[in-house]
């Protein structure tokens, strides 16, 4: 197992330097310059030519790239030229709030999904299969936004149950906290749930029906326990994987629910830089997206590994 | 007669589905009593395991069951669910057909032994965790504390089979039902498994209900037999009397169409049951078996048959049971049976080797957590399937190749076809070195050497009609003008004995046997001078195994073909082969003419594979019950040689001894012709006549 934990270790490592070449020279081939974006509409070519010298921007692409990557390394990700403030601490905080919309939505949409799943398995053909593969089935056909909309128009608008944007800080009370949580949650995990759900009834269905599982009831265990202890354990080792690779999906859904909802979070703040073209934000949000992704997807493997005893324990006894 | 422990009284399964409605059982009676041993024996599609899946509850509702299962005075289907569900495990024991799939591979093996005594009665789960140690003890493991924390897919095939018997036997239940618990294991270990069963019989008292395709298993094991077909119980009665004197037609066939353990001639054919199985017979419309019959005549068609009992128990469904003689054996003349000239040979291997690399790089560390504490090591496995190996096949020669999975020899006959590619040596074909054929000259090969392989049902298109099967190699070959390719096909079809519109058919149409015979077609039309059969009869039942052993013998000897057959059944191949080599781990350890390698002196291998497949006191427990790690530089065979001469085996390579000119043994023992025959001896020191005991079909005619 150590040489698959070393495996993955080094694709998470190659992955994040290439995404780095990658955002250093995407945001280096936009149309605007630098310089001239920061010094304003008025400047002079002389001007622009002595900052871009300051900046280090005359030097070869290389050795600007080693520059800015060692310092992003040591948590300096430069100044935001529109707020003219660093832009790591705001960094930090959208990213913890967008943290708390994600978590507490992979939360739900474990728990959630896989009871979905194990439900419609174990009465398979009857109405709680039917209902739940209506219910995945809307979930899946639109897109998130979508139900972000329907959502703020319902309880938002018309009902006035739920405030439909901003957040308000754990500080700020824990009503008013989850009150502006759970419209985004529940957009961000309806499609989710869908996934997770179908994947886990799917899977669960095949190991009902397993030999082990016949064995398992020919020992005469009670259902209940054939069904949470022998077939669940198996369905559920193809579920970790998948709920870690919707954690990726989640982020581009949070980009998007962030924006519907107003809320402060790394998405919207990747947006508002984009729009402004907000460079040194710009780099820093994306590279933080991919590795968060990277370590969602190392998780995903690393769980899978201990949750398969095939690869947890390779040799064979003799 | 004290009350039975089990009894079946009118037992009728049938399956909805859709309209049509099928009869898997029909009025099936019997009883077993306590510490009883009761086969039920039957080809697939007879109804056999039916009947276990309705005492142990897992038909579903799709099954209509009528008719009462009595279990300790109990009828089981009036019981509730859940007290039903109790008496499983605790009263009634299970161990199903596939090892491989019936543990809980997520679980270790420990616990779903202690499960059931956990469950049932009540123990923590601590002591419950010792018993089960205790348990695999008793099934014959060593280093059980290993074991039991072990994950199923660190086990071998025998362990896990080992492991499912102590947890079906944990609570000490009163019946074991054993649904073909050694079909999908090697013969060796099915004679141990075997061995075990009749262990537990006989010291703890366990009635057994043992279902089985295969005669020669249950006559090891049990008391009384009951033969089904097609959903009727055709034959009851003790197991020796109807294994000696089978009354039912059907029963003689069964045991007719068995290949004895002994050397074939070349005219000689097996016994067969031709036709195969009605896909659903009405009992009312006369004898079920009456198709296929040869003792046949109109009253059998008349009416149903009934079962008549005699004085000793004995039930038959068939009113001509003692009047009919013995069944009738094939024979083809000797002349029409041409041998083959040891000349020239077809077929060349030379030191032939090939190793795979299975793990290699960074994925070859591997972190064991299983011995308690973490150790990093580096698990290289460069697995020898094939090691040094030379041998040759004559024009019209058929060479037997036996042994265990595993030992290489489905390896062996891709090296042949060049399928894949040897590690070292040479494969002459016809003269020609085949790795260094030049471009060009690898078509006309594939044209010459053709494969059948054992799992036909993957190797057919299921998108393809037979006649589009059959006719691709005829155009990829340019064999045939399009305009003459459909009387070929049907001339293949013919060879195969397969009627002309069988072309229209498709894969999913067909029986086992019928798409083995299209694959054995398909593998014709090319005509071909040399054939790799690839364990083509394993997966067949043993009525149809014998059509197509014969079918394969008269194809020999129309077309003057040779073979190389793989089998893991020494008699299968004894039936076809000229000459047998036995593979062990990668080596041939034994090889020479069929009746050389049938009759002593053996190779301690061999010795073993014959007394597997003959035993009921066979020769002593190998000490290693699963593959043993590599042996050095050694014999392969030594872990598990009961013969072993001490370090020389182990250290030296055995020299291979030649005994005729066609017999030879790789062997470190002093091998005198005859002289040395241990623990293959009776009482009075005659060698057993395989199958000499068992029901001989009538003379040729
Ligand atoms: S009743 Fe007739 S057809 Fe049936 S098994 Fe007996 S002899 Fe054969
Ligand atoms: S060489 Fe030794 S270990 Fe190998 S088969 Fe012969 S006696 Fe047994």
């Amino acid at each position: 197992m150590t040489g698959y934990v070393v495996q993955r270790l080094g694709a998470v490592l190659i992955i994040l330097v290439a995404m780095s070449i990658l955002v250093f020279l995407a945001t280096h081939a936009l149309p605007s310059n630098a310089a001239a974006l920061i010094l304003g509409q008025y400047s002079t070519p002389g001007m622009q030519a002595a900052l871009e010298h300051k900046l280090g921007f005359d030097q070869p692409l290389h050795l600007q790239y080693w520059h800015w990557a060692s310092q992003m390394l040591q948590g300096d990700m430069g100044l935001s030229f529109e707020m003219e403030r660093p832009v790591a601490p705001m960094l930090w905080d959208a990213l913890s709030r967008s943290a708390v919309l994600a978590l507490s939505s992979m939360a739900v949409v474990s728990t959630v999904g896989l009871a979905l799943g194990v439900i419609a398995a174990v009465w398979r053909g009857r109405w709680p299969d039917h209902a739940a593969s209506v219910f995945t089935y809307l979930g899946i056909s639109l897109p998130e936004f979508y139900w972000g909309l329907v959502f703020i128009l319902v309880f938002g608008s018309l009902l006035h149950l739920l405030p439909s944007s901003g957040f308000v800080s754990l500080s700020g009370g824990v009503g008013p906290f989850l009150a502006h949580l759970i419209m985004p949650v529940a957009t961000l995990t309806l499609t989710l749930l869908a996934h997770v759900a179908r994947l886990t009834r799917s899977s669960m269905v095949e190991a009902l029906e397993s030999m082990y599982v016949r064995v398992a009831r020919a020992r005469g265990l009670p259902e209940r326990r054939v069904i949470l202890r022998h077939a669940l354990r198996n369905a559920l080792i193809p579920s970790i994987t998948v709920l870690a690779q919707d954690f990726g999906f989640l982020i581009g859904g949070i980009v998007a629910v962030e924006t519907v909802f107003a809320y402060p979070g790394l998405g919207r703040m990747l947006v508002t830089a984009l729009e402004r073209q907000d460079l040194p934000v710009m780099q820093a949000a994306i590279l933080v997206l991919t590795a968060v992704y990277c370590v969602a997807n190392l998780t995903a493997d690393l769980l899978y590994a201990v949750a398969n005893p095939r690869i947890r324990y390779g040799g064979a006894i003799d | 007669m004290n009350a039975p422990l089990l009894e079946l009284r009118n037992l009728t399964i049938r399956y909805r589905g859709g309209e049509r409605q099928v009869t898997a059982v029909h009025d099936v009676s019997f009883a077993l009593a306590p510490g009883g041993a009761l086969a039920i024996v039957g080809e697939s599609g007879s109804g056999k395991s039916s009947i276990a899946g309705a005492i142990l509850d897992f038909l579903g509702p799709a099954a209509e069951i009528t008719g009462s299962i009595l279990f300790e005075g109990e009828n089981l289907s009036a019981l509730t669910p859940v007290r039903r569900r109790g008496i499983l495990g605790r009263r009634i024991g299970a161990v199903f057909q596939d090892p491989f799939t019936s543990l809980n591979p997520a679980l270790r093996v420990g616990r779903q032994i202690a499960e059931p005594m956990v469950h049932h009665l009540g123990l923590p789960l601590a002591p419950a965790l010792r018993r089960a140690e205790i348990a695999l003890q008793e099934m014959g493991i060593e280093r059980v504390t290993e074991v039991a924390r072990a994950f199923p897919h660190q086990l071998s095939g025998g362990m896990k089979q080992r492991a499912l018997i102590a947890a079906a036997l944990a609570c000490q239940p009163p019946l074991l039902i054993l649904d073909e618990p050694t079909t999908a294991l090697d013969v060796t270990v099915e004679s141990q498994i075997l061995r075990l069963l009749s262990r537990l019989r006989r010291d703890k008292g366990t009635s057994l209900l043992f279902i089985s395709h295969n005669l020669g298993v249950v006559r090891r094991l049990c008391d009384d037999v009951a033969v089904m077909y097609a959903s009727q119980l055709v034959e009851f009665g003790d197991v020796r009397r109807v294994l000696e004197r089978p009354a039912h037609p059907y029963s003689k066939g069964l045991l007719a169409s068995r290949p004895p353990l002994a050397a074939a001639t070349r005219g000689s054919r097996l016994a067969a049951i031709a036709g195969q199985l009605p896909t659903s017979a009405d009992p009312d419309a006369g004898c079920v078996f009456a198709p296929r019959c040869p003792f046949h005549e109109p009253p059998c068609s008349a009416g149903s048959q009934f079962l008549t009992v005699a004085a000793d128990g004995h039930r038959v469904r068939c009113w001509k049971a003692d009047a009919s003689g013995h069944w009738p054996r094939q024979q083809v003349a000797a002349d029409l049976a041409p041998s083959f000239r040891r000349g020239d040979a077809l077929v060349n291997v030379t030191r032939l080797s090939k190793t795979f690399d299975s793990t290699r790089g960074l994925t070859s560390w591997q972190l064991s957590l299983s011995r308690g504490r973490p150790v990093l090591y580096r698990n290289e496995k460069r697995l020898a399937a094939v090691n040094d190996v030379t041998f040759s096949i004559s024009p019209g020669e058929v060479l037997g190749l036996v042994g265990e999975s595993g030992c290489g020899k489905s390896t062996l006959g891709r090296l042949l076809l060049q399928l894949l590619r040897q590690s070292n040596g040479s494969v002459e074909f016809d003269g020609a070195d085949l790795a260094h054929l030049p471009a060009g000259a690898l078509s006309p090969f594939r044209k010459q050497a053709q494969i059948v392989f054992q799992n036909v049902g993957s190797s057919l298109n299921p998108r393809l009609s037979v006649g589009e099967a059959l006719e691709r190699p005829l155009s990829l070959f340019k064999l045939a003008k399009p305009d003459a390719r459909a009387k070929r096909v049907d001339a293949l079809l013919d060879m195969v004995r397969l009627p002309a519109y069988y072309r229209k058919r498709f894969p999913h149409q067909l029986s086992g046997g019928e798409r083995q015979r299209v694959a054995i077609a398909r593998a014709l039309a090319t005509e071909p001078r040399f054939i790799v059969c690839d364990e083509p009869v394993s997966a067949l039942d043993v009525s149809v195994q014998a059509t197509i052993v014969n079918l394969l013998a008269d194809l020999r000897d129309a077309f003057g073909l040779s073979y190389l057959f793989i089998s893991h059944d020494l008699a299968v191949v004894a039936q076809l082969s000229d000459r047998i080599a036995v593979m062990y781990r990668g080596r041939i350890c034994e090889i020479g003419t069929a009746a050389e390698v049938l009759a002593p002196p053996h190779h301690p291998y061999t010795e073993m594979l014959l007394a597997s497949a003959t035993d009921d006191e066979p020769v002593s427990e190998p000490a290693a019950v699963t593959a043993p790690a590599s042996a050095g530089s050694g014999c392969v065979f030594a872990t598990r040689c009961q013969h072993k001469l001490g370090a020389v085996c182990d250290e030296m390579p055995p020299p291979l001894k030649t005994l005729t000119a066609s017999h030879a043994i790789a062997c470190h023992l002093e091998l005198a012709p005859g002289a040395w025959m241990p623990g293959f001896t009776d009482a009075d020191g005659e060698r057993r006549q395989s199958g000499a005991r068992d029901y001989q079909p009538g003379p040729a005619p």
